[in-house]
Formats: structure tokens, sequence, C-alpha cells
């Protein structure tokens, strides 16, 4: 197995309300990973403990089988893991070639020869910003660049924020809910987008959704979580015919 | 994208059709709308630097000009920090009384050139500037501007209170000298003018830097500033060590100005409100905001000189209006228009469906 995020025993509460309890997960090289699980099972929780964004009581990440507990959220990045948020984050007054060059920005160096222009400086923000022209390109955003990402609909805000994430040149992204609030169409393109940038660029996906469909169709290894512990794992097959599963999501239905 | 190649039948549109043509000539247009404001900016510090030739520009005239630019530089440095990183202080007086002393005490002691002044007066502000962010930026919002705001007046104390300050008897220095020839206004006037071309070329290529998106990221939205690697601590320090630097500078002059320094004039507060002033009413998200800011600040008392005592309800009355009716300041909404204008023509040749929808 060749490991790429790997986190043990997470363990995390929110004063008595426990998130996470002893949860276990592996994001392989090269995959796309779903994670998956009803509404409050901790998947944004844990989600977020792999981005560094949430403290843990107890439990490891490993990226590249090196213990990253300690490392903080800003510098995840630098290490190629990047990531999206569930509630689109972009800087709204800003145009879309400006956020996505902003995730381009472990790219750029020391700050200080960037704020005087020097050759290297320059020559790596027109690196930067070709980059972020290419992946406008990818993702189908070339034509609103120059647009404020606050005006766009959000089918395409999603899609910048993919953008800023692949900006970073990411061995590895982290995706929260890429697909709430889509209609069909934006979330077919999203996920043609993820898979292309998986298959194309190499990049492991772990992929935190509630869109099953989506999740059945795209991922290579599926991870259900529920009431903040492992319930499942397997390959999409497995866990469609699971019964732990289909008695966590029927039950829920049963409910509604 | 297809739907706009049927629309566009000439042979022009169809050459600007393919994408990385649109974003060549989107890249082309940008960089011309640059060149026109460097232009602007170029012809607009000449006919600053050509002033004095005018035979009635002299004596106070011209020391007002020159306070008039101190400001500007001084609102400059809280620029950076307010506009450009989204942080709060109402203490920069503080670090323009460190400016002025810094260079005042080294003229008085050692007879420095001005020149040097300056510079140990923007290092020496920015050194205070980069320790004290670590207490500041620990703080957020409201808090850090109390904190700033205590500084200012811990600075006010130690000028009244320490004998080597020379408190409100203030120190008198000679006649300024840069490179050992003796200036009078209007040499002084032009070192001013220097100064602030060299802080505003920098601002410029600061705020249009790697660097500077990391500050407006923080400044938008923290988070995800932070996912894309941007360090908080270390921008937010950068930031606020650049604003002190620049600050300072505009001490060291204002010690010059008049060649004099004491407490009575930089120990008050009012200094700090009134640079927070010119940027708020002038413009904190354009660069050319402070100028009009500072000449507001410095002036507004000459232009209603019977009100005297009036003129602090005056820019009050101001201030509200401003926050009121153009909250990002008098200069970002005389430039707006343009920049509107500006932002069609590019997502119009981007081929922005938005663009479309709006014709």
């Amino acid at each position: 197995m060749n490991e790429h995020l790997r986190c043990e025993g997470i363990r995390v509460s929110f004063g008595g309300v426990v998130a996470c309890d002893d949860i276990s997960l592996t994001v392989e090289k090269g995959k796309i990973i779903g994670l998956i699980g009803p509404n409050g099972a901790g998947k944004t929780t844990l989600f977020n403990v792999l981005t560094r964004f949430q403290p843990y009581e107890s439990g490891s990440v490993f990226h590249d089988g090196e213990n990253i507990d300690a490392l903080r959220p800003h510098e995840m990045v630098h290490r190629g893991l990047a990531r999206t948020f569930q509630n689109i984050n972009l800087f709204k007054d800003q145009t879309t070639l400006r956020n996505i060059m902003t995730g381009g920005h472990s790219l750029m160096g020391d700050p200080l020869q960037a704020m005087l222009w020097t050759p290297s400086a320059r020559q790596k923000e027109r690196e930067i910003e070709d980059r972020a022209l290419e992946i406008a390109e990818t993702l189908n955003l070339t034509s609103e660049l120059e647009n404020e990402v606050g005006n766009l609909p959000y089918g395409y805000q999603k899609r910048v924020e993919l953008g800023r994430a692949l900006a970073s040149k990411p061995s590895i992204l982290l995706l929260d809910e890429p697909v709430a609030g889509c209609n069909d169409d934006e979330t077919a393109e999203l996920q043609e987008i993820i898979r292309k940038v998986n298959t194309e660029l190499g990049v492991s996906v772990l992929l935190v959704e509630h869109d099953m469909k989506m999740v059945m169709k795209v991922c290579d290894y599926i991870y259900v979580i529920n009431f903040g512990s492992n319930l499942a794992q397997g390959t999409p097959e497995e866990i469609r015919k699971d019964p732990e599963v289909i008695k966590a999501y029927l039950g829920e239905e049963e409910h509604v | 994208m297809d739907a706009h190649k049927d629309n566009s039948p000439t042979a022009q549109d169809s050459q600007t059709d393919l994408p990385r043509n649109r974003t060549q000539a989107v890249r082309d247009l940008k960089r011309r709308f640059m060149r026109n404001d460097i232009l602007f900016s170029a012809l607009f510090f000449l006919a600053m630097l050509a002033a004095p030739l005018f035979p009635d520009v002299k004596g106070w005239m011209l020391s007002q000009a020159s306070l008039v630019i101190i400001y500007i530089i001084a609102a400059m440095g809280v620029l950076v920090l307010v506009g450009f990183t989204g942080l709060v202080s109402v203490g920069h007086g503080g670090f323009l009384a460190i400016g002025a002393y810094t260079s005042a005490l080294l003229t008085l002691h050692l007879n420095v050139d001005l020149v040097v002044g300056i510079v140990a007066g923007m290092a020496m502000a920015g050194l205070i500037g980069a320790v004290l962010a670590l207490i500041f930026l620990r703080l957020s919002g409201a808090f850090m501007a109390i904190g700033t705001l205590g500084f200012a007046f811990f600075v006010g104390t130690i000028l009244n209170n320490v004998p080597f300050f020379q408190g409100r008897d203030g120190i008198l220095l000679d006649a300024n000298h840069v490179l050992g020839i003796e200036i009078g206004d209007h040499g002084f006037y032009y070192v001013s003018t220097i100064c602030l071309v060299l802080v505003t070329l920098f601002v410029f290529a600061l705020v249009n830097s790697g660097t500077g998106r990391a500050f407006m990221a923080l400044r938008d939205a923290e988070k995800a500033a932070m996912a894309s690697g941007v360090n908080r601590l270390k921008y937010r320090t950068l930031a606020f060590t650049l604003s002190a630097a620049i600050t300072g500078i505009a001490g060291a002059l204002n010690a010059h100005v008049v060649n004099y320094v004491s407490a009575e004039v930089f120990a008050d507060i009012w200094y700090s409100v009134d640079i927070l002033m010119a940027v708020v009413v002038g413009g904190s998200t354009v660069i050319f905001g402070p100028f009009l800011g500072g000449f507001f600040v410095v002036m507004l008392p000459f232009f209603f000189e019977q009100l005297a005592d009036f003129s602090f309800i005056l820019k009050g009355v101001v201030l509200i209006l401003v926050l009121r009716f153009a909250p990002a300041g008098i200069m970002e909404l005389l430039v707006r228009p343009l920049k509107n204008a500006r932002r069609r023509r590019l997502r119009k040749i981007g081929g922005s469906m938005a663009a479309e929808e709006a014709e």
C-alpha cells in the first residue's frame, strides 16, 4: 500500500459532544478517496483535522509517512496539501485571476524580494500568473478572469476555489463538499474536472461529499463514518452493498 | 464560449475568439491601463516638483506644502496597514514621533545629514513597529485599535517626562543640510517630494506584488489565505513594520520642516487621529487616497480660518459624511467611474458571460 495521507485514532470533542472518536483513514497515492456519512457524522471535523485547521485531543496525522501533528494550517500547502472549504471561502472583491494567483502563494518565495520586484521575484510572479491562466483554462474560467468572483454564479465560484487550491501545485487535494449546492450540470462538470486532475496530474484526492451518486462514480475507495466513528470502508461496490451502511442511511431516511 | 463564437461574425472577433488570444488581449489592455496610470502619476509628480518655480510659491506657503506632503507620507504608512491589510491603528502618531525624535536627536548630537536623519527615522520606527507588532497582532479588531492608541499615549508620556527628550521645551535644530549643503524651504520641499515619490513607488510595487496579494488575502478571507499558505503572523508583522517605517519617514521630515520638535506637538494624540482620518477621508483602497486626505487634513483649518476652533467639529462632520456616503473614501468615489469602465472593457475582451448579460 502506497500511503499519501493517513490519520490514526483521531479524537475531537466540542465540550461534551464527541465529534470524532478514534477515526482512522488512509489516502493512497494517486487515488480518489471518498469520505461519506450521514449529517453530523463528523466528516467536516475530520476533514479539518487532516488539514490542520482543527486541533485534536488524541491521534496523529501522517503525510508521506511523516508525522505532521505539529504543522500549522498555512504550512500544509507548502507540503503539497491544498484544500477547499465547504462554504465557499474566496476573496470576493478580487478578480478570478487574483484569487487563483493567491493560491500560488507557496511558489512566491521571499516576500521582501517579491515586494521589491527583484528579477528572480518577477520571474516567479510570471510563473504564478502563467500557471493561474493555465488552470483557468482547464476549469473553463478564462472568460471570467477579470471578473470579481463575488459577481459570479455559484458553480463558477466553486471552480474558482478549486482553481485556487490547484494553483499551489498540490500533490494531494482535500475537497470539502465540492459539489454541494450545484445543479446537475455543474456537478457533472466538477466531477469531470476532479477526475482529470487525478488522472492527468496524478494528484491524490480526498473528497468529503453528500452527493452519493457522484461519490460512487468518482471515488476509488470510500470511507463511511457515523456518529464520529469508522463504520465501513471499501470500494464503491462494497459500500453500496454493505448492510451497516444501508442501515445508517436508510435509518436516517426512515425518520425523514 | 461556444455560444459566443456563434455570435461573432466579424473577422476581428474571430481572431480574439481563441481563449489564448483573448488572454493575451486582456494582458495587453491591463498593461496599457498600468502605463496610463504611471504616465499620469509621473506628470503629477513633475507638476509637484515644478510648483516652486512659480515666484509666489515661497516661505510659509512652501513649508505648508511640505507639511501636506509629510501628512501624505504618514497616511501612506497607515494605508498599507488599514487599506491593504485590514488592520486598524489609531496610534501611528507614535511612529511619527519616533521618526521625528530619532532624526532630531541625531542631528542635535551628531549633526548628521538630513538624508541620514530620514533613513534613521524610518529604520527606528520600523524596528519598534516590528517589536510592537508581536504584541498588537495578538489582539484583534477593536482591541488592536485600543492597543495602538495606548502606544501613542505611551510615547507621548515618555516624550513629556524623560529629560533626554527635553519635554515641552523642545529641541531646536540648526538649518537642514544635504550632502554638506545647507538647504532652505525650497530644498526641503524637494527633499519631501522625492521622499513622497519613493514612498508612492514602493507602495505601488508592494500592492502589485505577491506580498501585497498576501496582505489583501488576509484582509478579505483569513482562512482562505491560510489555506493558500499565507503565514498570518509573518505577513501581518511585515505589514505593520513597513507601515511604521513609512510613517517614520514622515516623522523625520516633520522634525525638520520647522527645525523644531517638542512634546507639545508630538505627544498630541490628535496627530494619530489626523493621520488615520487622512486615509479614511481620502480613500483607503487607492494609492492616491492619502494625497487627497493629507491635503484635506492639513488645509481644512486654513480654508475656514474664521471658524478657528470649530475646525475640529468641521473635520468630524466631514468624517461622518464620508463614512455615510463614500465609505471607501473620496478618492475612491472619484476614480470609481474610471475603474468600472476599465473593468467592463477587460471583462468584455475576456468574453465574460456576465459582461454579455449586461449588454
